[in-house]
């Protein structure tokens, strides 16, 4: 016997059993070929020298909600059980897409079917008259409750300390300590700093976190930290804090990456994660371009910095204007007055020849270098230096760059969608240029609020959900903190 | 019950039933804390035969120590002190060696960059230190032993255990370092000649 998911592909199979158990009310083909096409469905077969049973499960995305649209067992082989063993995949599925109750309809004559729904936890919520037609039976609509796990995720892979705390796929509590003051004297962030920083921190936010989402820890069903990449002292933090409450609580833990991390925030913004999507990630420590097929399976990286990371160019500019860490809001306020097309920098990576081996690639020191060119120039030759207009040309060549090569790589991979994590997102002219091209080229853009853009322990806690509510195993107790994690290593086990 | 962590040399875990030591776990790796420190836990609880929420106490070596392993016990001890709802204490790790040794002593360790985390102990009194010392510096006065030994968690345990009981206070949980963070500011630089 094979239990697999259905396709338009096995309509043919499905219909005859369709008219078999259900007579006069079968569903039309049109009807069934749509219900197995359609995305939000899920279906699956039972197979033993053909079909002998199916079922078919509807989530609407960020319904937090789940109907069993179908199940049947052809008459021959009902009473083995198949039945209960469908339904249970459906609450598997309906656990693992974030839905917190499970619906149905059922003929109020069929009573074992409705002793079987009672044994698995669904109560009879409402009653619908003649529902069932030619027949003009009643139905019963029945309704099960679903568990989300609730999980604690830890995030210090850098300069923020963050716990934070999920449900499934909803946002209970995301506490925050940001050790970027400190960091502003050195005009960039340094590791003991930080790695100092996390540990004066962690006990409070952890704190911060349960009394925001109001639970107890003994609420908490899994724990997930960031182990990479990041700085390895800083993450070491968050890891010896993870491994403690892992152990203390006896609750698994999920050792999980960070930049992955960024992506699946998304879940929580809009209760549920759409994909495929072009994921451009852009702060202090990273820029990023992702194509992600699958969250938890299918992560890819188009492209990344080759030198510094966007924010840190910011933050060098800012220093070369003489303007105080951290660079991106100062240059943003700046550049506002500035005119972008004043000075024309270089966009590194950008020409022809750099197309072969650095398409998604990204390159700022060039940039950067050229910005203190010019200064140094105007300063040399006793010059007025227009900083709004030097401020608005660097920031128009940085989000130009970031900007063109996400829609480059939505276009290639005809993917329509592209999301905005990291810091660096904060910048207005970022968030302008793209949404400007997004809908211009018909991209569905995406951007989470801010405080689920920068880096955040919520956004661990929503990736550690993920990979239970799919019932992956938990990581071991011995992982490491990896500092150049391979975005595709979404779990270290 | 007290559940002593260390991780100023390699990553260990104790635990007490008042003097006595029910079970301790050691990871000598100096450079595996993060890895193992986890594992110390579960392990010492299991080999204790209790669970975390027995536990009434717990007592961290608050260094001075490397940081990047030092901070891998700390994290975990406070994480888990907190969530339960237990006391928390810190112990200096150089008193933590010092204690139960005979005479008058100094006490050094392996502060990393060629230099010695250093103590002086009179007639079971610190008279001196912490403090980073270069070897240059470094004497052993006459009439002194030296000792060098690395910390762990029973040598924690048993100096806290000691130290509360006869009313010193071990409430300073905050890491020693004993070197701010040595960063140049950068003023920086002209990229034209």
């Amino acid at each position: 016997m094979e239990i697999r998911e259905l396709g338009p592909e096995d309509l043919e199979q499905v219909m005859p059993l369709e008219r078999e158990l259900f007579g006069d009310e079968a569903w039309l083909d049109k009807t069934m070929a749509s219900e197995l096409e359609n995305p939000n469905t899920y279906y699956l077969g039972v197979f033993e020298e053909g079909l002998i049973g199916y079922a078919g499960l509807s989530t609407i995305p960020a319904s937090f909600s789940s109907d069993v649209q179908t199940i049947g067992i052809s008459a021959s082989n009902q009473g083995q059980g198949l039945g209960r063993a469908l339904m249970q995949l459906l609450f598997d599925r309906a656990l693992a897409l974030g839905s917190e109750v499970l619906m149905l309809e059922v003929r109020a004559d069929n009573q074992s079917a409705i002793a079987l729904y009672r044994s698995m936890g669904f109560e009879q919520i409402d009653l619908r008259r003649r529902y069932y037609q030619p027949s003009g039976v009643d139905a019963l609509v029945m309704r099960a409750k679903i568990r989300q796990p609730i999980v604690l995720g830890i995030e210090s892979s850098c300069d923020e300390t963050g716990v934070g705390i999920v449900q499934g796929n909803r946002l209970l509590a995301n506490a925050l300590a940001s050790s970027m003051d400190e960091h502003s004297k050195y005009g960039g962030v340094v590791p003991e700093v930080a790695a100092r920083a996390h540990l004066e921190a962690i006990g409070q936010v952890l704190d911060k976190a349960l009394f925001e989402a109001g639970i107890t820890i003994d609420k908490v069903d899994a724990i997930a930290v960031a182990n990479g990449p990041g700085l390895a002292g800083a993450l070491m933090v968050g890891i010896a804090a993870a491994k403690s409450l892992s152990v203390a609580h006896e609750i698994p833990i999920y050792a999980v990456n960070h930049l992955v991390g960024h992506v699946g925030a998304d879940v929580l913004e809009r209760g549920s994660v759409q994909l495929p999507t072009i994921a451009l990630l852009v702060s202090g420590g990273h820029t990023s371009l992702l194509l992600v097929r699958d969250l938890l399976d299918d992560v890819e990286l188009l492209g990344e910095t080759i030198d510094d990371a966007a924010g840190e160019a910011f933050d060098k500019v800012a220093r070369v204007l003489g303007l105080p860490y951290p660079g991106g809001p100062q240059i943003d306020k700046l550049a506002a007055s500035g005119n972008p097309k004043a000075i024309r920098f270089p966009r590194g990576l950008t020409l022809p020849k750099d197309m072969e081996k650095h398409r998604y690639n990204f390159s700022f020191s060039g940039l950067k270098t050229a910005v203190a060119r010019h200064v140094e120039k105007a300063q040399d030759q006793g010059l007025e230096l227009n900083q709004a207009d030097v401020a608005a040309s660097f920031r128009e060549a940085v989000v130009d760059v970031l900007i063109s090569k996400a829609v480059a790589a939505c276009k290639e991979f005809g993917v329509n969608r592209l999301l905005l994590g990291g810091g660096v997102v904060a910048n207005a002219r970022l968030r302008e240029y793209a949404t400007e091209v997004c809908e211009r080229e018909g991209i569905e853009l995406r951007i989470p609020r801010f405080s689920l853009c920068t880096d955040n322990g919520a956004m661990i806690a929503s990736l550690g959900a993920q990979l239970l509510m799919n019932g992956r195993e938990p990581s071991s107790l011995g992982f490491s903190a990896e500092s150049t994690l391979d975005v595709t290593e979404v779990q270290s086990l | 019950m007290l559940l002593a962590i260390d991780s100023s040399a390699g990553t260990s875990a104790a635990i007490f039933d008042g003097e006595t030591l029910l079970a301790h776990v050691e990871f000598e790796d100096p450079f595996g804390h993060a890895e193992n420190i986890g594992q110390a836990i579960s392990d010492v609880l299991q080999h204790a035969g209790i669970r975390a929420k027995d536990l009434n106490s717990v007592v961290i070596g608050r260094g001075p120590a490397p940081y990047t392993g030092l901070r891998v016990g700390m994290a975990a001890g406070i994480s888990l002190a907190r969530t339960l709802g237990l006391k928390l204490y810190g112990a200096m790790v150089l008193d933590a060696i010092a204690f139960r040794q005979q005479g008058d002593l100094v006490v050094t360790t392996d502060a990393k960059r060629g230099e010695l985390f250093y103590a002086k102990y009179e007639a079971g009194v610190r008279t001196q230190g912490p403090e980073v010392m270069s070897p240059e510096e470094f004497f052993v006065p006459s009439g002194f032993s030296h000792v060098t030994l690395s910390c762990n968690a029973e040598m924690v345990g048993r100096y806290a255990i000691s130290a509360l009981a006869s009313g010193v206070n071990l409430s300073d949980v905050s890491a020693l370092y004993l070197r701010s963070v040595d960063v140049n500011i950068s003023k920086g630089k002209r990229v034209t000649g």
